[in-house]
């Protein structure tokens, strides 16, 4: 008990030490830049799809949830590409590999507390991780590359091991080996699905009230309707932002109501693009609207090389000479950028290099109709039945309807089949369904370029039910050797190597790229756009960014 | 929006008309007759009738409208072309992707949508879309309505039993939901029954489920009038005469019942119009690219605020053609049978 009390005391000064550290010298970096701290803001959004750690797969669920469960690493509240920097989260560091990169260890900073008061133990961890493969969450594929992840999975038993993750409670150490090096381990880590969270508070079935530990705290009043964020008192972990405003109601809204809100100051930010409105929106209210390419993002069409007529190279490469970007960009409300890079510009000295030229022409310039046209005649597949698939998330249908019609320009005949977006990849990834081509579209999980590749193009992405390898074959057909020999590596000291994968993926025409989206930011006349507006490359936006006037 | 119509009912077949016939004084005039002179008297029915039917031709005129004056077709996209209006050159869609509004000339008379296809042209291929659904429903339902409500009033016991039960079953269900759980179904992966195969984009799939959906609706009122008429003389009459159940259903039964079907046909219409286009603006009805008034109207909805033609104009030629059909099929209510309580509910 004395034992007890002695360490109790001087946890208790530890925690004061640093919070005296922090508030002298950390100050100003933790909370993100300038702007005024308080106050309350409503934001509109569409709600998340899951307010679950390890079940949440959208854009509108990583942005609150980030702010709730913080991984031992985790991401810099920047914007920019400071934002992509990993930095020290619930562990002392951002650990070093070790074991020729297959080894991970982290400390825990001492005397941690969940928002329940619960003690942060290193064992929480191995929980959160069993919890994810366990419960299939969107982002279990990121942890199979921990030892015996895959075979914990198989077992389907929730008590079993993973003996690839070792603990020490007493010490506050987590040792994570891999089955073989992975660059992108570390930046898996970093988001909200892998954060620590009390191994007795997290069953291990879908939860809406699982305690985390980061700036903020989660109540849900609705979970189809509104959730407020308040600022957790006496959060301070040196580097992460604390927050500045002290209370968000996000409500849930459609989008046009959303953006007449913004505008008339009811609500001070929507996490939805203003599509409808957008012209009016740019030219009206340029003060507190932006478009930005983060976070990084690419959208093209997927061709089953297993299926009629996309099996063909010649009918893949028409496609991609009758792409036009400009119509397509008339379709996205102009927040197109043409590319034929599948690897976006964001990328730039992790991969990313420009194509030009690019092999199916110009993305800027005129599709080549007859090219393709002369391309389907030799295929003998001139009048082929052709379904394209889309969802019904706007602008979607219309993306579909452009493709339709393009494939019919070039000598097929062609339907589109749009269905709703909650069942779109699940469908189109079932092998039953044998989808022909469709839309799809990537935004980054973590900054690395395999997080492009591998989720959509290798091996790995086929054996998963459903698949997400929508090509249904490795693309290029060498991928996985390509992407086993450039995992280990850092993507800054491989970049050369993943440009050549982009381009050959690209000059083989396997798939058909035309663009990455603007993301938008919109805000009411109360927010401090010019301080605060908090674009993430990861979060899309960093709610503990934004600050009031 | 209540769609459905109401079930009650007093139409009591030839013997009203004659009835009606002598009190005023027009005897010699058969039933049929004094009715479409009843319906001549009335000039707001006959003037929505007129109305109906020149939608119809508008939109039987569609492809001579899309050929010879718009130069396009219902689902061509336009999205980098431009259209000189006024002598000036102007984007379909501009690089912001507003569509162009009506311009009033043969080329997006009415103006374009997102995709930078010709509304015109849209609107009245999509109204031969909606008629076709509207009037084929209205007929199938009426069809297998007349046989189950037939056999069922006429054989009462089991076979009333299970067809009754049956159509409980389908009213149980709201008419939307019902529609949208079997369109959503059947979209993915059509229908097929037996040798019998429809495609899950065809446009039979949403006649289909619309004309099942109401059949209820006709078949448990027709259903009633049976049980009251088996019981008449002259059904006594023909039995005696060793007519069979065939013979009498079809010889007694079937004419008078004729005035309630005919009643029945343009307020299903109405309904059957409106359901397709209610399940096609949720995207359970008719399939993209192929318009109807309801997809217009869905695709037209995300642009409200700046384009607000897109919806407004396929929303007007709805209520339109719905409320011409409805007036229309109320007066030929009243000409029919001037007692009659058979209505829509609103």
């Amino acid at each position: 008990m004395s034992k007890l009390g002695l360490r109790g005391v001087l946890l208790a000064l530890g925690v004061l030490a640093m919070a005296v550290a922090a508030a002298c010298g950390g100050g100003s970096s933790s909370s993100g830049g300038g702007g005024k701290s308080g106050g309350s803001i409503k934001i509109g959004s569409v709600l998340p799809d899951e307010y679950d750690p390890v079940m949440f797969q959208t854009v509108q669920a990583n942005e609150p949830l980030q702010l709730v469960y913080k991984g031992l690493v985790t991401y810099k509240d920047a914007e920019g590409t400071e934002g992509n920097k990993l930095i020290p989260g619930l562990a002392t560091e951002v650990p070093k590999p070790t074991n020729g990169g297959k080894t991970y260890t982290f400390t825990l900073r001492k005397g941690l507390k969940y928002s329940d008061g619960e003690p942060v133990k290193a064992s929480d961890y191995e929980n959160t991780i069993k919890r994810l493969l366990f419960l299939g969450g969107p982002f279990s594929s990121f942890a199979t590359s921990i030892k015996g992840a895959t075979e914990y999975q198989d077992a389907k038993k929730q008590d079993g091991d993973i003996s690839g993750i070792t603990a020490d409670d007493a010490k506050g150490t987590i040792t994570v080996n891999l089955t073989a090096p992975d660059s992108q381990y570390l930046y898996a880590a970093g988001l909200a699905n892998q954060a620590p969270t009390p191994a007795k508070k997290s069953p291990f079935k879908k939860s809406n009230s699982i305690p985390g530990i980061g700036p903020y705290t989660i109540s849900i009043q609705n979970p189809s309707r509104q959730y407020t964020l308040t600022k957790t008192s006496g959060f301070n972990i040196p580097g992460i932002s604390k927050g500045k405003v002290d209370k968000m109601t996000v409500v849930k809204e459609s989008v046009p109501k959303m953006t007449q809100d913004v505008i008339d100051g009811k609500l001070d930010f929507m996490t939805e693009d203003p599509t409808d409105q957008l012209a009016e929106v740019k030219s009206k209210y340029k003060d507190r609207f932006r478009e930005d390419p983060n976070p990084p993002n690419t959208y093209w069409f997927f061709m089953n090389h297993t299926t009629p007529p996309f099996d063909k190279a010649e009918v893949r490469q028409a496609v991609n000479y009758a792409l036009d970007s400009k119509a397509l960009q008339r379709v996205f409300n102009g927040r197109l950028q043409p590319t034929c890079n599948f690897l976006p510009a964001l990328y730039a000295g992790m991969g990313y290099k420009k194509i030009d030229p690019c092999p199916w022409g110009d993305p800027n310039g005129k599709p080549d109709i007859a090219k393709a046209k002369q391309l389907v005649e030799k295929s003998g597949d001139k009048g082929m039945k052709v379904t394209v698939w889309a969802n019904n998330k706007d602008p979607r249908p219309a993306i579909a309807d452009y493709y339709r019609d393009m494939l019919n320009q070039i000598g097929f005949k062609a339907s589109t089949k749009i269905i709703d977006q909650q069942v779109y990849f699940g469908t189109v990834g079932t092998k039953k369904t044998k989808a022909q081509t469709g839309f799809t579209d990537w935004f980054q999980d973590f900054p690395h370029p395999n997080d492009f590749f591998e989720p959509n193009l290798s091996s790995a992405a086929l054996s998963s039910s459903p698949v997400f390898n929508f090509e249904y074959a490795p693309t290029p057909p060498d991928i996985d050797a390509t992407l086993k020999k450039l995992k280990p590596q850092k993507p800054q000291d491989a970049s050369d190597q993943w440009a050549a994968l982009d381009k050959k993926l690209i000059d083989n025409g396997d798939i058909a790229v035309y663009g990455s989206e603007l993301s938008t930011s919109f805000f009411s006349e109360r927010m401090d756009f010019q301080n605060c507006s908090g674009v993430h490359p990861v979060y899309k936006n960093d709610f503990a960014l934004f600050c009031l006037k | 929006m209540a769609t459905e119509p109401a079930t009650e009912f007093a139409l009591e077949g030839p013997a009203a008309f004659e009835e009606e016939a002598k009190r005023a004084k027009v005897a010699g005039l058969g039933p049929w007759r004094l009715a479409m002179r009843r319906l001549r008297r009335n000039k707001s029915a006959l003037a929505f009738g007129a109305l109906f039917l020149v939608i119809v031709a508008m939109c039987l005129a569609a492809p001579l409208w899309a050929n010879h004056v718009a130069h396009t077709d219902a689902i061509k996209n336009h999205l980098t072309d431009t259209v000189k209006v006024g002598g000036k050159t102007k984007d379909v869609v501009s690089p912001d992707g507003k569509p162009i509004g009506p311009t009033w000339h043969g080329r997006f008379f009415l103006g374009a949508d997102t995709n930078g296809r010709d509304i015109a042209v849209r609107l009245l291929y999509g109204g031969r879309t909606s008629l076709t659904i509207g009037i084929g429903a209205a007929l199938i339902t009426a069809l297998l309505s007349v046989i189950f409500g037939v056999m069922a009033g006429y054989f009462r016991g089991v076979t009333d039993a299970v067809i009754s039960r049956s159509l409980d079953l389908i009213w149980s269900f709201p008419v939307i939901l019902l529609g949208v759980a079997l369109g959503t179904a059947l979209a993915l992966g059509g229908l097929k029954i037996g040798p019998i195969e429809i495609e899950g984009d065809s446009k039979l799939i949403p006649t289909l489920i619309i004309a099942i959906v109401y059949i209820p609706y006709m078949a448990r009122p027709i259903r009633g009038q049976v049980l009251a008429l088996r019981e008449k003389e002259f059904v006594e009459a023909a039995r005696a005469q060793g007519a069979g159940p065939l013979r009498i259903m079809f010889t007694e039964i079937l004419p008078n019942l004729s005035s309630t079907i005919v009643v029945f046909v343009p307020l299903m219409m109405a309904n059957a119009i409106l359901l397709e286009a209610a399940l096609s603006f949720l995207g359970a009805g008719v399939r993209p690219p192929n318009p109807s008034w309801g997809t217009m109207i869905g695709d037209g909805v995300e642009k409200i605020i700046t384009a607000p033609h897109l919806a407004i104009v396929p929303g007007v030629m709805l209520v339109l053609t719905v409320l011409a059909l409805n007036v229309f099929g109320d007066g030929v209510r009243d000409a029919l049978d001037p007692r009659a309580k058979l209505h829509l509910e609103h």
